[in-house]
């Protein structure tokens, strides 16, 4: 979906970058790119460098830089089209966990036509940029301990990485405790254990329990255009 | 950024960051240091938590602490690779409007 927006709004001087935030690196994120075969650059990021640089807390996160490299929209949650899963409906077979998660996602904020409207509306007419001030108090907070949770959780890919997923599990279980609100940090390690990202025995949360306890409508922020 | 010690001129190494008689410096800006001062020091002196994993003998140091995670409106220098490894700059784009989109496959 996103590949056609990219086309429609290519030939008046925009271009799309996806990032693939994935410590399990290109295998992780292959079927998918190549299922879409981009036209525009598509890019992996192993070792979540894009988290820090330009605090990112959850996916999809869309930043918007203008000609001169100059960042006027940090980064805010960018859906191309609503979602299937929004509409999916609980059928009379599903466990209680898949019922709950289905009431659970139907609550997300997730306003996918706003956000590509404005998206064109910047694009051909300059509209929603925000002046450097704003762009800076608009990113996330970066308290001690979320620069904290950042170190922990660089280590905790590092050792995913060599091979020793018990070693990481402390500093994945650190960054989690000192950032609560990084979904980044929680969903990827909560999927090196289970896709689904359900309760496992190496960490305290899971995303159900956790989007329970946080609210289904903290999980993305409203988008203010 | 990881260290495998915990020393100043491991740091300046792996993070771009320079010692001159001035202080740490990366581009325009210059941070005084006090004189000797080591890692433990210039963490605390930039407010950039170090973290320490005793068994893998590793050290993290994390990002600056706020108050926000832009200090600056001006995109980083982003270099990351395709599918096929290949690296692309986000430099490369100057004179584009760019929407850098951030997912996962989980």
């Amino acid at each position: 979906v996103w590949q056609a927006i990219r086309d429609e709004l290519q030939p008046r001087g925009f271009e799309l970058v996806t990032v693939a935030l994935d410590t399990a690196g290109a295998d992780a994120a292959r079927p998918w790119i190549e299922r879409a075969n981009p036209r525009h650059p598509s890019l992996i990021d192993r070792a979540h460098v894009l988290d820090e640089l330009f605090g990112i807390v959850n996916v999809p996160s869309g930043a918007w830089i203008d000609e001169q490299g100059v960042i006027v929209r940090p980064p805010e949650t960018a859906y191309p089209r609503r979602p299937a899963f929004l509409d999916r409906e609980i059928k009379p077979e599903d466990p209680p966990h898949v019922a709950e998660r289905v009431r659970l996602v139907k609550q997300l904020r997730i306003d996918a036509d706003t956000y590509v409207t404005a998206l064109r509306e910047w694009v051909v007419s300059n509209r929603h940029a925000l002046p450097r001030s704003e762009v800076i108090r608009r990113s996330v907070p970066r308290s001690l301990d979320a620069a904290t949770a950042a170190a922990h959780f660089e280590l905790a890919q590092h050792l995913v990485r060599a091979g020793s997923f018990d070693a990481a599990v402390p500093h994945f279980r650190a960054a989690h405790r000192l950032q609560p609100d990084n979904w980044t940090y929680k969903r990827q390690a909560w999927s090196l254990v289970d896709p689904t990202q359900g309760p496992t025995e190496h960490f305290d949360g899971d995303w159900l329990s956790d989007v329970r306890k946080t609210g289904a409508e903290n999980y993305y922020p409203a988008l203010q255009f | 950024v990881l260290l495998d010690r915990p020393d100043l001129e491991a740091f300046c190494l792996a993070s771009g960051w320079e010692l001159k008689p001035e202080g740490l410096c990366r581009d325009e800006v210059c941070v005084p240091l006090p004189d000797g001062a080591d890692l433990h020091a210039v963490s605390k002196r930039m407010g950039m938590p170090l973290v320490h994993d005793a068994v893998a003998g590793l050290w993290a140091i994390g990002p600056p602490a706020g108050p926000h995670a832009l200090s600056s409106a001006m995109a980083p220098d982003l270099v990351l690779p395709d599918l096929d490894g290949k690296p692309f700059g986000l430099r490369d784009l100057r004179g584009n409007k760019v929407l850098l989109l951030a997912w996962a496959s989980w």
